[in-house]
């Protein structure tokens, strides 16, 4: 942060704001476009029924619940980096944090999407809710698809205020800067905020509070969403370490995508002096551990299939390995587990090529884990009778899957450019405090 | 706790703009050496020697947290025992108030109502939100300036300017009734 004063921070960020160009907005049309496929995709869906989607027995789920085990676990980072990195005051998080709060909140709206379109008869998804009806029939509280709702629907509201009210002192910098409907809408929404020394203080702490709130959600959140499975009993789900495993996975997929999207908006905002190479070598060395615990919970799975002597966990792990969906398990494992090894280069880490490159094949990797896990236990359980192969992605399928990309990146493209992708607040807390030069009447008070 | 806002009072006050923190620490201190009543202190990020200088105490927020993660955890377990008892069903020789998966309900509503009555506790404390932002804010007070408000009586106009000037006020302004 060498160079900068409170007011370059303000006009570095306001600066990203201007009016865009022509490619922006093309980006922006080509993700609304993707988006509006899934959305007609979604509705062909409505419309036919659930079979549109091809999906049948054994592998009822399809690439749905790929898609929202890869959504929630991308929103991972953004939580990790916000909160918990601002627990133990990382210094490298503070340009980083707005972004991934960000992603997490569009990835979990996004994540969000799938078990309403898995559901078909999408209407009366408010029968999962608790709500007191007429026949006293409530949700099952032992079962962890009312545990995903309880965690996911909690998870979104946490990070979306979290967001907000880390929004709020920015937007009340651009609501001074701005005139006319501009500075109606940014006042309205930076809710009269002035600084004044008392909103500081009740603000730090609820901040605080928050992130301490947050930490151990997301750590319950993907572990919850681990128990979807682990808590079946087919062979390859029924583990006591999808949690660790599944949160770990999470924040490996989630930082990945921090750096797919940072490296552009970093070249497309001139934020070179904000988000530094620094900063993007220590999310590759933290990529780096989470990729060290892929491997070992890659690794423990096998040893524990061999070691507890069960013919059928020996023969999922080995079927996974070289049977039908021994292309998607290779992906897996050498782009989860061995690829990222490659940052133990410091030439590798700090070159942004090799970074954005390596992060998209850590995104690959981690959509074919949740392939491998999800499709592979169902279609091969305990009876060979009841053994079959998932047949899609159907058109449909890919089409809402599109969509969902589409949607996450058409919302990320809005707020990268109408809403401070840094925050300005926490970066002026990084600088030092300007004190008057030669320290007139100030050594004795401070 | 006040939850209720005040009219706004009537009383003048003036502003002093600060470009330097050290000097709006020290107009903070010589203020209230003086028996001055500081209205408002306005600074561009959260400054911890400005809330000492101010005698500031940690946020009753934390209650209002804390409040709201108790209740949180009664009614996620609470909903859940009350749910099951509705019918009573054994399954498979579990009792029907198995806890253990309670404890998922329960946590997940501590986070989630303590999180609210977090954003509440910030919202009554901070009171916001303002729809009409004070005449005397200046916007260079969100960019690299210090405001220092102090509300005054017709005589302490002048002693309020010079404590004001002598701490190293940039500039300094008069906002009447």
């Amino acid at each position: 942060m060498k160079g900068f004063t409170y007011n370059s921070v303000n006009e570095k960020v306001l600066g990203t704001l201007y009016v865009p160009s022509w490619k922006y907005w093309s980006f922006v049309a080509l993700a609304f476009s993707c988006f509006l496929i899934g959305m007609t995709s979604w509705g062909y869906q409505i419309a036919v029924g659930i079979g549109a989607s091809g999906d049948n027995h054994p592998v009822m789920w399809g690439t749905y619940l790929i898609n929202f085990v890869f959504w929630v676990g991308i929103a991972h980072s953004g939580t990790l980096i916000s909160a918990i990195l601002y627990l133990f005051k990382a210094p490298w998080r503070t340009p980083l944090a707005r972004a991934a709060e960000a992603m997490t909140v569009f990835a979990v709206l996004t994540a969000g999407l799938f078990p309403l379109i898995h559901l078909g008869r999408v209407w009366l998804v408010y029968w999962i809710l608790p709500y007191p009806n007429q026949r006293d029939l409530w949700p099952n509280f032992q079962s962890p698809l009312v545990f995903d709702v309880i965690a996911i629907s909690t998870y979104l509201t946490v990070s979306a205020l979290f967001w907000y009210t880390g929004l709020v002192p920015d937007l009340a910098v651009i609501r001074d800067r701005s005139s006319g409907v501009r500075r109606k809408i940014f006042g309205f929404f930076s809710l009269g905020w002035t600084g004044t020394a008392r909103e500081w203080t009740h603000y730090g702490w609820a901040y605080l509070l928050f992130a301490a709130f947050a930490t151990p959600l997301v750590i319950s959140v993907h572990s919850v969403v681990s128990w979807d499975f682990a808590l079946g009993i087919a062979p390859g789900w029924h583990s006591t370490i999808f949690a660790p495993y599944f949160v770990a996975g999470a924040i490996h997929s989630g930082l990945a995508m921090v750096l797919t999207l940072l490296i552009p908006l970093r070249r497309i905002h001139g934020f070179e002096n904000i988000l530094t190479m620094d900063i993007f070598e220590n999310v590759a060395k933290t990529i780096v551990f989470t990729g060290v615990i892929m491997a070992y919970s890659y690794g423990t799975e096998y040893f524990i299939a061999w070691y507890s002597g069960n013919i059928y966990e020996r023969d999922i792990f080995l079927w996974r390995a070289v049977g039908p969906y021994q292309v998607q398990f290779w992906i897996m494992v050498i782009f989860n587990a061995v690829i990222p090894f490659l940052f133990y280069f410091k030439k590798i880490r700090t070159n942004l090529i090799t970074l954005f490159g390596i992060s998209i094949l850590i995104n690959i990797g981690m959509w074919f884990e949740r392939y491998v896990i999800i499709l592979s236990s169902p279609a091969h359980e305990f009876d060979p009778y009841s053994w079959g192969l998932f047949k899609g992605p159907s058109i449909v399928e890919y089409g809402i899957m599109l969509g969902s990309f589409g949607m996450f990146f058409f919302f990320f493209l809005l707020f990268a450019k109408f809403l401070p992708s840094v925050s300005i607040s926490e970066m002026k807390e990084e600088l030092a405090l300007p004190k008057r030069p030669g320290g007139r009447g100030s050594d004795e008070t401070i | 706790m006040k939850l209720f806002r005040k009219k706004p009072e009537s009383a003048p006050r003036i502003v002093g703009v600060f470009a330097y923190v050290d000097d709006l620490v020290l107009a903070i201190r010589s203020a209230k050496e003086s028996g001055l009543a500081i209205d408002t202190v306005y600074t561009p990020v959260r400054i911890e020697e400005v809330s000492d200088a101010l005698g500031a105490r940690p946020s009753p927020v934390r209650y209002f947290a804390l409040f709201g993660a108790i209740t949180g955890i009664v009614l996620g377990v609470g909903l859940s025992i009350y749910t099951v008892l509705q019918w009573k069903f054994l399954v498979s020789g579990k009792p029907i108030i198995p806890l253990v998966p309670f404890v998922i309900a329960g946590f997940e509503f501590l986070i989630l109502i303590g999180v609210l009555f977090n954003l509440l506790g910030v919202v009554i404390m901070t009171r916001l939100p303002r729809f009409k932002l004070p005449k005397w804010y200046d916007i260079r007070f969100s960019g690299d300036r210090f405001g220092l408000v102090i509300k005054c009586g017709p005589d302490q106009k002048e002693n309020i300017s010079t404590l004001m000037k002598q701490s190293g006020a940039e500039s300094i302004h008069e906002y009447g009734p």
